[in-house]
């Protein structure tokens, strides 16, 4: 068990290092999520939306986008030098493989809300309701199960002609429930009440180790020769 | 793939049409010749009798599709592989005409093309994930790589099916007709459309299935020249 987990932080360890290093990735995603809320704020009335109080939608939206722009790219550096099959090639669990990208994934995602929240306060006025701590868990819970279906998805469409291209197309229809309770708690959230007794946060919850597990077990299918 | 003789399969799809045609007339005159008309909604109440047999036969279709790709991921057989690409692709096409005739018979009962009620949303959320599918095939190679990517997301798409019926369930619901209890002649009428629309959907796979070996059985014989 500790050789699995090992493995999986020296992979986690790696491609943080390597995202820092080469920074295209991260600052591109960044980058696209304020533009993308800068162009929302252009594309709603103020006098016709309030904003602070539905502007939660909005902002998964962003996270939607923006998170796949970096999670589609998470093995192509791999394939671009020709490592991917000395990855597979290691005598490792490729669920050790899978939890170190998986890591890498979630730590990008969960930034990227702080940041986007953050901004989306300074520009628009979204308040977390007084609940930054309820606002937390929802990220934490939408971001477990967005990074695992994500990052079995990158894997995915790594070989596949076109993938990049396709990857939103196949992820996005699954992920529809999970945006639906994202969006539902966000706004439970910034209307002052709290998330834990929601039935959204359990089909998130539901939804999270259901798609944990089953990417962990398909991603050797996934990654196969 | 060994060239067994696709005779049985041939016999089995002429005996599905053999069946199909008929039931498909006698149910036609079935709903506009014995079935009473409506009081409310009139005769456009009738496309119920369409409409819910092909979102029956589609979940039918799209259970097998998981059923077959789960199979192909455990032992990769192509029969399994062109099972699942068969049965997810009629699946598919069922979904599609549940979404053109509920907005049909949405129109004239309700005066709107579309409502966002559970089942239609629910319908509209599995036509998005499985027209990835057909897509992510349409856009690649038949080759055993290509397979096991579309068997992934086959199996993730189906145990997603639960989840989206509880999300969609919970997001909000506007008008639709519960479940009303159907008089005798209008219940027989349904029977018959759904054991119709099903023949109709069994025809059309085993159809498919056989398109899908006769490709197959090409590529294996292109490889071996």
């Amino acid at each position: 068990m500790s050789g699995f987990l090992r493995v999986a932080w020296e992979v986690f360890r790696k491609d943080f290092r390597e995202e820092l290093r080469r920074k295209e990735n991260i600052a591109s995603s960044f980058f696209f999520a304020f533009l993308s809320l800068v162009l929302f704020s252009f594309s709603l009335d103020p006098s016709l939306v309030d904003l602070p109080r539905t502007g939660g939608g909005l902002l998964w939206l962003i996270v939607l986008f923006a998170g796949s722009l970096f999670m589609g790219n998470i093995f192509r550096k791999e394939t671009e030098n020709g490592t991917l099959q000395g990855l597979l090639l290691c005598p490792v669990d490729r669920g050790a493989i899978f939890l170190g990208k998986y890591l890498v994934n979630l730590l990008f995602l969960l930034l990227l809300e702080i940041l986007l929240w953050l901004f989306a306060y300074l520009l628009l006025d979204i308040r977390p309701g007084g609940r930054l701590l309820d606002l937390a868990v929802v990220w934490v819970a939408v971001s477990v199960g967005y990074a695992a279906l994500g990052t079995l998805f990158a894997a995915l469409i790594v070989q596949v002609r076109g993938g990049q291209v396709i990857y939103p197309i196949l992820l996005f229809p699954v992920l529809i429930p999970l945006f639906m309770a994202a969006v539902s708690l966000t706004r439970r959230v910034v209307s002052g009440h709290g998330v834990w007794d929601s039935p959204w946060l359990r089909l998130t919850v539901l939804f999270d180790i259901l798609f944990f597990t089953a990417s962990l077990v398909l991603f050797d299918f996934a990654v196969e020769e | 793939m060994t060239e067994t003789s696709l005779k049985p399969l041939a016999w089995a799809e002429r005996a599905a049409w053999t069946a199909a045609v008929p039931a498909n007339a006698g149910a036609l005159w079935m709903v506009f010749g014995y079935a009473p008309v409506e009081q409310v909604m009139g005769e456009a109440q009738k496309i119920f009798y369409y409409h819910v047999p092909s979102a029956v036969t589609a979940y039918c279709l799209v259970f097998l599709a998981f059923l077959f790709s789960a199979l192909f991921l455990w032992r990769e057989r192509a029969i399994w592989d062109v099972l699942a690409h068969a049965s997810a692709e009629v699946g598919w096409v069922f979904l599609t005409v549940v979404l053109l005739t509920g907005p049909i018979w949405g129109r004239s009962a309700w005066g709107r093309w579309w409502v966002w009620e559970p089942r239609l949303t629910t319908a509209l959320i599995l036509w998005l994930m499985y027209t990835a599918y057909v897509l992510l095939r349409l856009f690649t190679r038949r080759d055993a790589r290509s397979a096991r990517v579309a068997a992934v997301l086959a199996v993730v798409a189906f145990f997603n099916v639960p989840l989206v019926h509880k999300a969609v369930e919970w997001w909000g619901s506007v008008v639709h007709p519960e479940k009303v209890s159907l008089e005798p002649p209008m219940r027989l009428t349904f029977l018959a459309s759904l054991a119709a629309v099903l023949l109709l959907g069994t025809a059309f796979t085993l159809a498919r299935v056989r398109v899908g070996l006769l490709e197959e059985r090409r590529l294996a014989r292109m490889e071996e020249s």
